[in-house]
């Protein structure tokens, strides 16, 4: 008797054929992006979105073309960091064009489909069960983002990454081995220590991780204008990866994205440097990986 | 998944897909040698699955109403937005429909409500492509 292998083709059900198409067509929508970094940490409320748009900020300073994709279907931030919030996707003959900041940074994000307040929802047939297939789902709406937006020729297309340390290596599968990784924390043993089970997750993929960037390192005291600790006591947990800076916490950078604004709009503000030194060696050590879109396949 | 007919030692071919009810997929198989059918009833789990995975029992051929030109098909139901959001307050033409079916099925009923109150706005009555392009111009895209 025939074998599952001895049977070429699926009979007509066409459900391998649909995956292949669908990764097919998100090649050739990321065809011309040099360089994909996906920005994740693990850890939920290190600033990681804000380190986004700010290290965007930086890298279009620097002369790039910048795209973001919020991968954060359940807590969008980036249409608002751009000020997209109220954006309409409009769209052409060849798919959907990126909408754009005041800095030229494109931004994709689910805050400019699913309105705030609203929740992301998915119909479901399977009432009750939405475990057993949300996160299916949800990386097939990723999906789709990716494929049906034209994200024409980029040098960085950032993707920020929602929380969840295990989830990491998914996010890795889906957006291929040549996909670059950028881990966020901060200087607790809490953050460093989920920080590093992400590591370890990545550790058991292809993907090159440039580096980590810890975030909320001290704070601007505008009484002696001095940066001061923000943890008192510093982290014993070590990361096996290199620092590619600190940031301190910024008020003036608390304000400035409530306004949708960005660092590149203030710079004197005594975070604007470390993030452009950061934006710096993020392309020092991309510029030593091969391009995404000939190794992603 | 593939299905055999033991006696004839054949691959069995689908026939035929019936649109989900109560959550039940009916795919029915039939053996090219001895037309011999079957039918695989879905429970509303396995469903559930195949939808997750933005794909189509039985691919582009089978029948389906609002089908999109996105290689991920209408199995990925609407969210942000149910069939109220989808109502027509616009006549839209062939072609301006058919730019909408460029775009997730999840991510229409915003751009539409969007683009129809840009449309209102400017005291236009119906869309069609050069409004789309006005539009585009406008939200900086
Ligand atoms: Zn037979």
């Amino acid at each position: 008797m025939k074998g599952y292998y001895d049977i070429v083709g699926d009979g007509g059900s066409d459900i391998l054929e649909q995956v292949e198409a669908q990764q097919a067509s998100i090649a050739r929508s990321l065809s011309g992006v040099r360089n994909l970094l996906a920005v994740g940490s693990g850890k939920g409320g290190v600033g990681k979105s804000t380190l986004t748009m700010q290290l965007a900020c930086a890298l279009r300073e620097l002369g790039h073309a910048v795209s973001i994709l919020d991968a954060d279907l359940n807590g969008p931030c980036q249409a608002r960091l751009g000020t997209l919030q109220d954006r309409v996707l409009v769209p052409d003959d060849s798919g959907v064009p990126v909408p754009k900041t005041r800095n030229g940074i494109g931004v994709v994000s689910m805050g400019m489909v699913v309105p705030e307040p609203r929740a992301v929802e998915f119909e479901s047939v399977a009432s009750g069960s939405s475990h057993t297939w949300r996160a299916t789902k949800e990386f097939t709406v990723l999906r789709e983002l990716l494929a049906c937006m034209n994200w024409g020729k980029l040098d960085y297309l950032l993707v920020d990454l929602p929380p969840g340390a295990e989830r990491i290596v998914q996010y890795a599968e889906l957006l291929g081995p040549a996909a670059l990784f950028v881990l966020v924390t901060i200087p607790s043993d809490m953050s460093r220590g989920i920080v590093a089970r992400s590591l370890d997750a990545l550790a058991k993929t292809p993907n090159r991780i440039l580096g980590y960037i810890e975030n909320m390192d001290g704070y601007y005291c505008s009484d002696c204008g001095r940066v001061k600790p923000l943890f008192p006591v510093p982290s014993d947990v070590k990361l096996d990866l290199d620092c590619l800076g600190t940031v301190p916490f910024d008020p003036e950078l608390a304000a400035l994205c409530d306004r949708g604004g960005s660092l590149a709009d203030s710079p004197g503000s005594f975070s604007w440097q470390p993030v452009q030194r950061i934006a710096e060696e993020v392309c020092r050590r991309a510029s030593e990986c091969a391009p995404y879109s000939k190794e992603r396949r | 998944m593939k299905f055999l007919c033991v006696s004839c030692d054949e691959a069995m071919k689908l026939k035929e897909v019936n649109p989900p009810e109560r959550g039940s997929l009916t795919v029915v198989y039939g053996c090219p040698r001895c037309q011999h059918e079957i039918a695989m009833l879905t429970n509303p789990y396995e469903t559930q699955v195949v939808a997750s995975l933005g794909v189509r029992v039985g691919g582009e051929s089978a029948e389906t109403e609002g089908a999109s030109k996105c290689p991920f098909s209408g199995v990925v139901q609407s969210m942000g937005g149910g069939p109220e959001d989808l109502k027509i307050g616009f006549p839209w033409t062939p072609e301006a429909s058919l730019r909408l079916e460029n775009m997730p099925e999840f991510a229409r009923p915003m751009a539409k409500t969007g683009i129809e109150t840009y449309a209102k706005e400017r005291g236009l009555t119906q869309i069609d492509a050069q409004v789309l392009e006005q539009a585009k111009n406008f939200f900086g895209m």
